[in-house]
């Protein structure tokens, strides 16, 4: 089968992220927008392409190109017009699972699911779903358009065709697929996670303050972003959420840090916020005068 | 016999169809937009009417069938059958070291492109996809592969040599490749019966100024220079690719910015030349905004001229001496202005311009005056007849 439209459910910072991806690798986009935000997911979009073009990263034509090959609804009837759909909402089950009940019900009979969430099984996600052969996981890790590998990982009844669709997908996408066994947290946002909660431990128990945290683990391994910057970037809720998720599959291991907590309790949520571990500018970038100040 | 010459691009392919008894083109089309549903082809039979439609076209073998559906079209095509076609030529951008000539495509062929497809990313796999796709609609006819790069395979070593470590040149081939190939050679030929001398007696420098630009260094009949390098990136500042940059500042560049290197790559290739400077990527309009008094268009007009002539210089050097100097492409063929303000800095090496040729444009002319000593034309460049003219040749030998 040929894929030429991607529908993708969700349009948050993945969402949007998968879109840009796909659309600038030629595929028609639909953006499945619902909820609050999700009407800023076409100027964000768009802002973000700006910042490349700024950058020099594409030009103003393929940006146009870009933006024309997406289009947003949030009519789930659309889905019936998809060749691929990828599931790229919160990580919360019953959500995810009453929308992809929902999706099996509208869309062709042969169009594969890809779900991309970091801490649900396929496997559980695949009941009751009439396409159980056409699920396959695949984690997306973010920023989407610039990270060249992805996790796949399938359930027992995933059918070869299934997974050699979805590799050439991604190959087209320009990322490498490793596949990996099924398990909660796969194996990026495992690590991540663990390094932004000893981080918080870190800052928690006056070893270092964030930005020192930050620059040390960023400088030393080479990291474009650090372990805070990501996490912000992610949302502080959604790696909390994470966190909780893990914690009770795997135990204490996971017991998300107090400052992580405090952090969300206190909306500061990251980059969507303008504060999370770090503080951020309008345009989304980190503020790093207030550290610098700081540090004088 | 009739040849087929195909260019196949990532979403774009031109063809031309040739009777190689007097090389008179029979048809000639392209598509445009190719793996989108309004895909666009344009057809010409000779002495016919010329057609255009959009329809959907996903892939390159349906936009090879349907090339093949108009030149056998009882109306607008040319031929009955593609029975009638002896062979295919195809374009191919880069053939690594391993191809100096044409070659008649086999498995092996494709192999060896395949490995070296990775030095010309954006062009080499849809190459191979053109290939695969003509092989198919035409399995029993003759396919050729004729390479930009071969011409070039002349070049001695001290000329395609980067001055860095030996061993990336014998771990990974990074060496000067250069580009234009089938132009340069066309370029050379014509030369040399234009001034009807022997070719291998004549020291010729090829300017092919297109929005890609290239020079080649040509000593008798054969490269022995030219200014792109392991990619078309290297030597002139072109439309939007800026040419020859100290590597040094591209390190500073991307501190500074903090971007990655696949930025650098879009910023030298699409975002620098003329575009960058003066926000124009084409001749046409720089030369307008020159004639409205505009600085940028004015510096990046000279920078653009002034390239050109410090290449010049140096194959003049590089040959010890130049007996015709060739103008061809886009900009080669239609910018009296720039060839006038090239050659009135060349006067050391004798060259003289008659300046009333040199208006003319797109026509195959002699722009020197009859006292230069070194001559100067304008050759409208004809890569699609250099390639059949291969095709024929490999086919006539098999």
């Amino acid at each position: 089968m040929d894929i030429r439209k991607v529908a993708i459910l969700g349009s948050g910072r993945l969402g949007r992220g998968i879109a840009e991806n796909a659309a600038s690798k030629g595929y028609e986009v639909t953006l499945f927008a619902q909820g609050a935000g999700s009407q800023e997911a076409p100027q964000k979009i768009e802002n973000r392409l700006n910042r490349k073009l700024n950058k020099w990263a594409i030009t103003e034509s393929e940006k146009r190109v870009i933006l024309s090959r997406i289009n947003y609804t949030s009519d789930l009837k659309e889905l019936e017009n998809a060749d691929l759909v990828i599931e790229a909402t919160i990580d919360h089950f019953y959500t995810k699972q009453e929308l992809l009940r929902t999706a099996d019900r509208i869309c062709k009979p042969n169009v594969v699911f890809i779900l991309t969430s970091a801490t649900l099984n396929v496997s559980d996600l695949a009941r009751g779903l009439s396409r159980a052969e056409q699920l396959i996981g695949v984690h997306f890790i973010p920023p989407v358009t610039e990270v060249d590998v992805v996790e796949v990982s399938h359930n027992p009844f995933t059918s070869k065709e299934t997974i050699e669709l979805t590799e050439r997908f991604l190959n087209r996408l320009g990322k490498k697929p490793i596949y990996i066994n099924e398990s909660p947290g796969l194996v990026n946002p495992r690590a991540l996670i663990t390094l932004i909660n000893e981080g918080a431990y870190l800052v928690d128990e006056g070893v270092a303050n964030i930005y020192s945290v930050e620059q040390i683990l960023k400088a030393s391994w080479g990291m474009e972003q650090g372990p805070f910057e990501m996490a912000d970037r992610m949302g502080l809720d959604t790696i909390l959420r994470w966190m909780e998720q893990l914690h009770t599959q795997f135990g204490d291991r996971y017991a998300p840090a107090p400052l992580i907590r405090r952090f969300v309790r206190q909306g500061r949520l990251g980059v969507k916020t303008g504060q999370g571990f770090l503080t951020y500018t309008k345009d989304g970038l980190v503020d790093y005068s207030s550290y610098e100040q700081e540090e004088q | 016999m009739k040849i087929f010459v195909l260019n196949c691009g990532s979403s774009s392919l031109k063809y031309k169809l040739f009777n190689m008894e007097d090389e008179s083109v029979l048809a000639d089309g392209k598509v445009e937009r190719i793996g989108q549903e309004n895909a666009i082809v344009t057809h010409q039979s000779t002495g016919k009417e010329k057609v255009s439609k959009t329809m959907p076209i996903y892939e390159h073998t349906v936009a090879i069938q349907e090339c093949l559906n108009l030149l056998t079209d009882p109306e607008v095509g040319i031929i009955k059958s593609t029975k009638e076609i002896d062979a295919v030529g195809h374009r191919v951008v880069h053939g690594g070291e391993s191809f100096s000539e044409s070659v008649r495509i086999t498995e092996n062929t494709k192999e060896i492109l395949e490995s070296v497809s990775d030095l010309a990313p954006l062009h080499n796999p849809a190459n191979l996809v053109g290939i695969r796709a003509a092989e198919k609609l035409m399995p029993d006819t003759v396919q050729v592969a004729v390479f930009d790069t071969a011409f070039h395979s002349t070049m001695p070593r001290h000329a395609f040599l980067y001055a860095i470590p030996f061993s990336l040149y014998q771990r990974h081939k990074v060496r000067r490749y250069g580009f234009h190939g089938t132009s340069h050679n066309y370029i050379a030929q014509r030369v040399g019966a234009l001034m009807k001398q022997d070719l291998g007696k004549l020291k010729i420098i090829s300017c092919h100024l297109g929005n890609g630009a290239s020079l080649c260094a040509i000593d008798g009949g054969k490269s022995v220079d030219t200014s792109m390098g392991f990619t078309p990136l290297e030597g002139l500042m072109m439309g939007t690719r800026s040419g020859d940059i100290d590597p040094g500042a591209l390190s500073y560049i991307m501190e500074k910015e903090n971007i990655p290197m696949a930025n650098i790559n879009s910023m030298l290739n699409k975002h620098s030349g003329l575009y960058g400077i003066a926000g124009a990527s084409d001749m046409r309009d720089i030369e307008k905004g020159v004639e409205e008094n505009s600085t940028m268009h004015q510096v990046a007009f000279d920078m653009y001229e002034y390239r050109i002539r410090k290449y010049i210089g140096s194959y003049v050097a590089a040959m010890n001496g130049v007996d015709a100097i060739a103008f061809t492409a886009g900009i080669g063929e239609n910018s009296p202005k720039l060839r006038s303000a090239i050659c009135k800095n060349l006067t050391y090496l004798g060259i003289e311009i008659d300046e009333d040729a040199n208006k003319q444009r797109g026509q195959e002319i002699e722009i020197s005056t009859p006292k230069s000593k070194v001559k100067v034309f304008v050759i409208p460049t004809d890569e699609e007849v250099m390639i059949a003219r291969d095709t024929l040749a490999i086919v006539q030998n098999k």
